[in-house]
């Protein structure tokens, strides 16, 4: 990992409106992500966290999608400039995508092989015969054994670990600087999501690609993530390193998903659940999002939403009450005695 | 595997054609009394004994003087040398002889539909998918509205009214010599052709409609797939995602959509070639039925369901080619 900046997302919002009213999937999110860097992005379903990845791309559709960006800068190059076509040029290039369901992600009517090959005729302006070649490679190199026979296979006559692992291929073909992967192990058993992961984590070592990590598994956080994104209801609640965030989460969230992780050492281990679900995107709760789910919600809580504030150690958090720390106050905030509001807030 | 897949299809199909050849033969003979009596009526100046030598030669004439189990195999062994019967017309014509003589004729109709159809409803289709919920679409969607409420006939009898009689653009009317007459000459092409004009237009509108719909439906049903995601994330522009990615599943429902047109491709409209004049099949087995010709009516349905059985093969056997996943699944 380097100091170098690969991307740099301010204050992305997107919303889609429809009929019945506005739902407002992203709500002003930061990201930084440094060079060989692999940052995960973590949240429950419908928190926004793939929007928020399809965005980077600019993979999404409008209408119905509405983004907003202050920043989207990646490698140095400023994104909201850029057009389609040169769009086209750093998809699959410079920066690939890695998806859930490998089975749904790759096209049943044609080779995998084929498949691949059409990253290396698009980007490397290869013939048909190097393509075939570049792929068999790419395909060893995640360890598909016999590549040349599985070259000619369609997807649905590989099991489910190989296809994640074509796909793999396939967003590391040409090499690129930045891989977001979404969920990439869900849909896969426990014992092939840890070879997969150790193939991904392979590949980003040696290519020193940074990665951004999205998935509801905090398992497979620990086992790939630099620094550590948590998402909720659209926003950034929490941001930490890897090690500071298992070891002393700030926000109630955190905490909440941190224990709903069954653990084998402690005995009677009491799962702390987090009650009820995901509000409605479309009804988001007054004040802080979370309040009707945390334990710890207060009056203030109900009724403002609290800024996202550095705390040290590079780490931010979303909370009026975050754990193990001061309250926070507006007062408080506003003398500049506590914490320095880093995120913007309406 | 692919190839007991095959073979399997085609011993299948074997087996349903045997099945309508004998529904096919014992369903006529239900209902019908003796074709000596019905044809022959007994003529004034006839005696008894001359009416039942008249008769007995009739039946002998028609194969009816034999059980009707003897019958059904001597149709089978006359089947299989490749005799469909002798019609009740007048000069006694074989019965696949008039069924040869009308087929180019439907043909020419009946292709030319679809192919108009099938090019133009695919161009549409996907073009309105592309530009789902903008003014094509809605166009696309409102078309398919009204004509699967105005049925081809009604349709006809507009164009045949207007484009036919008031304005004179294409004869509203078929030249009952065109058929006899034609020479391959241009004139007698250019006269078909300018002939077929009402007709086809009239049922390739609706052919058009229904694909542009399926086609569109399809295209859009596809666009939502993650692999088209996949094929964009790849940074392939969106036409080449269109045409290699999306079309090609999409065309998979649109196949099934082909192959029950192509099985009524013979068969002919009934009732566009009676409004037209036009003597195709449709015009044929309307007169058949109209004379209580059945060995004529035999003939035609027997070589109908033919048709579509092997329409049906085709098909199939074109999805295997399409979509790999098929044989997996279709040869149980």
């Amino acid at each position: 990992m380097t100091d170098k900046t690969m991307l740099k997302v301010e204050n992305l919002k997107v919303i889609f409106p429809n009929a019945a009213g506005v739902v407002r999937a992203v709500e002003g999110v930061d990201l930084t992500v440094r060079e060989g860097e692999c940052v995960a992005i973590v949240g429950e379903s419908g928190s926004g966290k793939s929007v928020t990845s399809l965005a980077v791309m600019k993979l999404l559709n409008s209408p119905p999608a509405v983004t907003r960006v202050d920043t989207l800068e990646f490698d140095g190059r400023d994104l909201r400039q850029a057009t389609e076509k040169e769009m086209l040029d750093i998809r699959g290039k410079e920066m690939a995508m890695i998806f859930q369901d490998a089975l749904t992600a790759l096209n049943p009517v044609m080779t995998i092989g084929h498949q691949l090959d059409e990253v290396f005729i698009r980007h490397q302006h290869m013939k048909k015969k190097e393509a075939k070649q570049a792929s068999i490679l790419a395909l060893r190199l995640v360890g598909v054994p016999s590549p040349e026979r599985r070259y000619s296979d369609f997807p649905h006559e590989l099991s489910g670990g190989m296809r994640q692992r074509v796909l793999i291929a396939m967003a590391f073909a040409c090499n690129p600087k930045l891989i977001i992967a979404d969920e990439p192990t869900t849909a896969l058993d426990v014992t092939i999501q840890a070879q997969v992961l150790d193939v991904l984590k392979n590949m980003q070592r040696e290519h020193s690609t940074s990665l951004i990590l999205i998935t509801h598994d905090l398992s497979v956080v620990a086992h790939m993530a630099d620094t550590v994104y948590v998402m909720y209801c659209g926003r950034i609640v929490e941001k930490a390193p890897l090690k500071e965030l298992f070891h002393r989460p700030l926000h109630p969230y955190t905490e909440g998903l941190l224990a709903a992780v069954p653990r084998l050492s402690e005995e009677n281990h009491q799962f702390i659940q987090i009650p009820d679900a995901v509000p409605n995107p479309m009804h988001k709760p007054a004040g802080c999002t979370f309040h009707p789910r945390c334990r710890y919600c207060t009056q203030q809580c109900r009724d403002k939403m609290p800024p996202l504030q550095d705390m040290g150690d590079g780490r931010q958090v979303r909370c009026w009450h975050p754990l193990g720390g001061p309250n926070l106050t507006e007062d408080a905030l506003q003398d500049g005695s506590v914490g320095k509001e880093a995120g913007r807030y309406e | 595997m692919q190839k007991g897949y095959v073979i399997k299809r085609i011993l299948y199909t074997i087996f349903i054609f045997f099945i309508v050849v004998t529904l096919n033969f014992f369903i006529p003979r239900i209902g019908v009394e003796d074709p000596a009596e019905r044809y022959y009526p007994p003529q004034g100046n006839m005696t008894d004994v001359e009416y039942d030598i008249v008769k007995q030669l009739t039946r002998e004439q028609y194969g009816f003087d034999v059980s009707t189990f003897q019958q059904y195999i001597r149709y089978l062994n006359d089947l299989f040398h490749g005799d469909l019967g002798t019609s009740f017309q007048a000069g006694s014509p074989k019965v696949a002889d008039l069924i040869a003589s009308r087929i180019p004729w439907t043909l020419v109709l009946s292709v030319s539909t679809l192919l108009i159809g099938l090019f133009l409803g695919l161009l549409i289709g996907s073009y309105a998918a592309w530009k789902r919920g903008q003014r094509v679409d809605t166009a696309v969607l409102n078309a398919s509205t009204i004509t699967t409420a105005l049925p081809a006939f009604f349709i006809a009898l507009l164009l045949s009214l207007y484009l036919g009689f008031e304005w004179e653009l294409f004869p509203a009317y078929t030249d009952p010599n065109m058929v006899a007459s034609f020479d391959w000459s241009w004139r007698s092409i250019s006269l078909v052709a300018s002939s077929a004009a009402l007709p086809i237009i009239s049922m390739a509108i609706g052919s058009v409609v229904s694909y542009a719909q399926n086609t569109r439906n399809s295209v859009i049903a596809v666009s939502n797939e993650d692999f088209i995601l996949t094929a964009r994330a790849k940074g392939l522009p969106s036409r080449q995602v269109l045409y290699k990615h999306t079309l090609r599943n999409a065309m998979l429902p649109i196949v099934t959509n082909l192959g029950m047109s192509v099985s009524g491709l013979i068969g002919g409209s009934v009732v566009i070639e009676q409004i037209f004049n036009w003597n195709g099949m449709g015009t044929l087995f309307l007169n058949a039925n109209n004379t209580n010709d059945y060995p004529l009516m035999m003939g035609i349905m027997l070589f109908l369901s033919l048709f579509a059985l092997a329409a049906n093969l085709v098909t199939d056997l074109c999805y295997c080619l399409l979509d790999p996943r098929v044989t997996v699944g279709g040869s149980r």
